[in-house]
């Protein structure tokens, strides 16, 4: 039971990762830094930007 | 006492895997005659890799790149919370693996599998072990130990200024390449399906939908947007069975190849230009996600469904004679796998988020090594799904009817003349079974990918949802298809844009509208171009195109390995050489021999300046009409600029490679 909430919560965090939720916590964690749609997409746009600059694999 | 108890229970334990490793590999090599079970297939890889993993892995991580943890990581002290940030490995494993597996380790052993299944299946295993896994993990290392150094800066630094140059245009072009090939999978796989067609146009609006919910209704929830978003695609492919029996509807969603090449080139290029964060980011979140969970559906479908594979383990196929692409099982079949062998573009990738997001060195052995053997997994069980099909079946799907006949009568009489039995009747129930009108000559491997993942998915529910899992199939190949495009175009764009600008300093601006346009319409011309001539060609165009797409990204994975071995060579002098050494001279006979049979060939089926001549003097006999003639002319143009092209490749990384050689030289001098 415990490995598999382990797998499961691994799991979870990997989904955020990917969804970028974990980086804008990251994000929010520096000092001065709320939450709101603003901060969100200030974020996001230099994330993409950067992440659309290089080639996706094939 | 205990410690060595272990560790000889550890030995017995890698004994065994041993065994199981070589008695799979010998069934699966040798057995003649009946239908083999997958799960040899499964059995042989899942245990060579595992013992590739643990012994010749690590021996590179421990004795070769030297990890060390005692060193601090780029994440470590750059950190920034941004590109710069610690990760578990484990989840970096999963973000390393979803940025590298795209679609070629599917669609390359479909396609390689015209030659039967062995062939394929022992260049994977071997291929990922010796070749694409060590090339990932070094490259990884290097660009780890260089505070995430890209492919193209560690060129120039260890290599040479020329070197670093030559990479950047080779990366270039082969993106051009690259897109086209991709492009014209989804168009194979969507022309005269109204099904497919409508699901994959609703994929847009839903893509528009979700970058405005996460952007503004709610900010940062990407996890429970892109739930929100498979729902509704998945409605989508219901929708697209209702669109399909709909007597309005259906001619509207039915586009021929042209029709539909036209639309993918016009969406490529407003694609590229729109915000990434309404079109873009939301639909490549989404197909991330159902990218693994197929994956991982895939796997389970396989082990629960254990199919016997029915094409044979070679097929006649492999003196040259193939209808899917024409030339022999060597080099042919090593650059058809691509990518679930050996991949140039990992080498992008490894050099690029990943290496800064490593909290240990060590972790970069699981994240490099091991990432490449689960792709090289990836592209075991795309192997399977094509060889659970009748060979008939596969062949129908597959060949043109440029060579097997234009109509359904012609094509069954000449695939079962090849001693693969099929009936005209078999693929129209087939077809119905899956919602289509008909399944012959759907060349570029996505429909009988689909069609093997629907025959396992479908295992457990029968016949009945057969229709609903060859679209979901169809749809998870397209999605991250039209990401691949979306995407590749903008960096092309980055790239034009960043060459452009050192002539006139406006075009370089990406905020300046005039150059954004002229660049991206540059881009999606020259992939539209070979895009048009795939559509348009009377073989199907995979022919020409995939054995381009395979030269050119097996070429760039030469160049990743040059500058590997350049740096192996610095750290150790000649003592491991060999370790990158060998799968760049492998890679370097191959590409060379395929690429030179592909300009010099005198077959007509393999050589582009081969077939050149051969319309040209059918040409000059007359007796063709206006048509014919005008036709002729452009499949003698495009011959002769796929022949420039392949032979541009060439001279690149010849470049590169006597660079590299000069540089290799210099340092063993110096080190005595």
């Amino acid at each position: 039971m415990k490995a598999l909430k382990k797998i499961g919560g691994m799991l979870m965090a990997l989904l955020r990762e990917l969804a970028d939720e974990s980086a804008y916590r990251r994000h929010l964690a520096a000092p001065g830094r709320m939450h709101s749609g603003a901060e969100w997409r200030r974020f996001s746009d230099e994330r993409l930007r950067r992440r659309y600059e290089r080639a996706k694999c094939c | 006492m205990r410690g060595s108890v272990k560790r000889t229970i550890g030995w017995l334990a890698w004994g065994a895997v041993s065994a199981v490793a070589a008695v799979a590999l010998g069934v699966v090599a040798l057995d003649r005659g009946e239908a083999i079970n997958s799960m040899w297939l499964v059995l042989a890889g899942a245990c060579t890799f595992a013992l590739g993993y643990r012994f010749y892995g690590k021996f590179i991580a421990a004795r070769v790149m030297a990890l060390d943890d005692a060193r601090a990581t780029p994440a470590v002290r750059l950190r920034n919370g941004h590109d710069f940030e610690p990760t578990n490995k484990w989840i970096l494993f999963g973000h390393h693996f979803a940025a590298i597996a795209g679609p070629g380790p599917l669609v390359g052993p479909v396609l390689a599998a015209q030659f039967g299944y062995l062939p394929g299946t022992l260049w994977i295993i071997a291929g990922c072990v010796l070749g694409g896994a060590v090339q990932d993990f070094t490259i990884l290392v290097a660009s780890m130990r260089r505070d995430g150094k890209s492919l193209g800066e560690m060129a120039r630094q260890e290599i040479g200024r020329l070197g670093g140059f030559t990479a950047l245009v080779t990366v270039l072009l082969i993106m051009i390449i690259l897109l086209a090939t991709v492009a014209l999978v989804v168009v194979n796989a969507l022309k005269g399906s109204p099904w497919g067609t409508f699901t994959i146009a609703a994929t847009m609006p839903i893509a528009l939908f979700m970058g405005l919910y996460m952007r503004y209704v709610r900010p940062g929830k990407v996890l429970e947007c892109s739930l929100i978003g498979f729902v509704l695609v998945v409605a989508a492919i219901f929708g697209g069975q209702a669109v399909a029996q709909s007597a309005t509807l259906a001619p509207v969603f039915t586009l021929t190849a042209t029709g539909l090449a036209t639309a993918v080139v016009i969406y490529g290029f407003f694609a590229s230009a729109l915000p990434v964060w309404l079109l873009l980011a939301p639909r490549d979140y989404l197909s991330t996600f159902v990218k693994l969970g197929v994956v991982f559906m895939l796997a389970v479908g396989i082990l629960v469904v254990r199919p016997s594979l029915q094409l044979p383990a070679f097929t006649r196929f492999t003196d040259g004679t193939g209808p899917i692409f024409g030339g022999k099982v060597f080099p042919f079949c090593f650059i058809t796998i691509a990518c679930g062998a050996i991949s140039g573009f990992h080498a992008l990738i490894s050099s690029g988020t990943t290496p800064k997001m490593i909290a240990r060195e060590s972790h970069a052995w699981p994240v490099g090594y091991g990432s490449m053997l689960l792709e090289g997994f990836v592209a075991l069980m795309a192997m399977i799904a094509a060889s659970v099909m009748q060979p008939g079946v596969y062949f129908a799907v597959n060949a043109p009817a440029g060579v097997v006949g234009a109509t359904p009568a012609a094509a069954v009489a000449t695939i079962s003349s090849w001693g693969f039995p099929v009936t005209a009747a078999d693929m129209e129930s087939l077809a119905r079974a899956v919602g289509e009108k008909t399944l012959f000559f759907r060349t570029g491997g996505a429909p009988s990918l689909a069609l093997g993942m629907a025959h396992i998915f479908a295992g457990a529910g029968g016949r009945a949802v057969l229709g609903f899992w060859y679209h979901f199939a169809i749809m998870f190949e397209s999605l991250f298809i039209l990401t691949l495009i979306d995407a590749g175009t903008r960096v092309g764009r980055f790239m034009l844009q960043d060459t452009l600008g050192h002539v006139a300093k406006p075009l370089g601006r990406t905020s300046w509208m005039p150059g954004v346009i002229a660049t991206s319409g540059a881009i999606v011309a020259a992939w539209g171009y070979f895009l048009y001539q795939g559509v348009r060609d009377p073989l199907g165009g995979i022919n020409s195109l995939w054995p381009l797409f395979g030269i050119s990204n097996q070429l760039l994975a030469a160049v990743a390995l040059c500058v590997a071995t350049t740096i192996l060579i610095r750290m150790h002098g000649a003592r491991y050489l060999w370790i990158t050494g060998i799968p760049l001279a492998w890679l370097v006979v191959v590409t060379f021999t395929a690429a030179w049979e592909k300009i010099f060939s005198p077959l007509a089926r393999v050589g582009f300046l081969a077939q050149a001549s051969q319309l040209a003097a059918r040409l000059g006999a007359g007796g063709l009409t206006v048509a014919q003639a005008a036709e002729a002319r452009r499949v003698i143009f495009n011959d002769r600029l796929d022949a420039v092209v392949c032979g541009a490749f060439l001279v690149m990384v010849a470049t590169i490679l006597i660079d590299s050689v000069r540089v290799w030289a210099g340092v063993l001098r110096r080190r005595g």
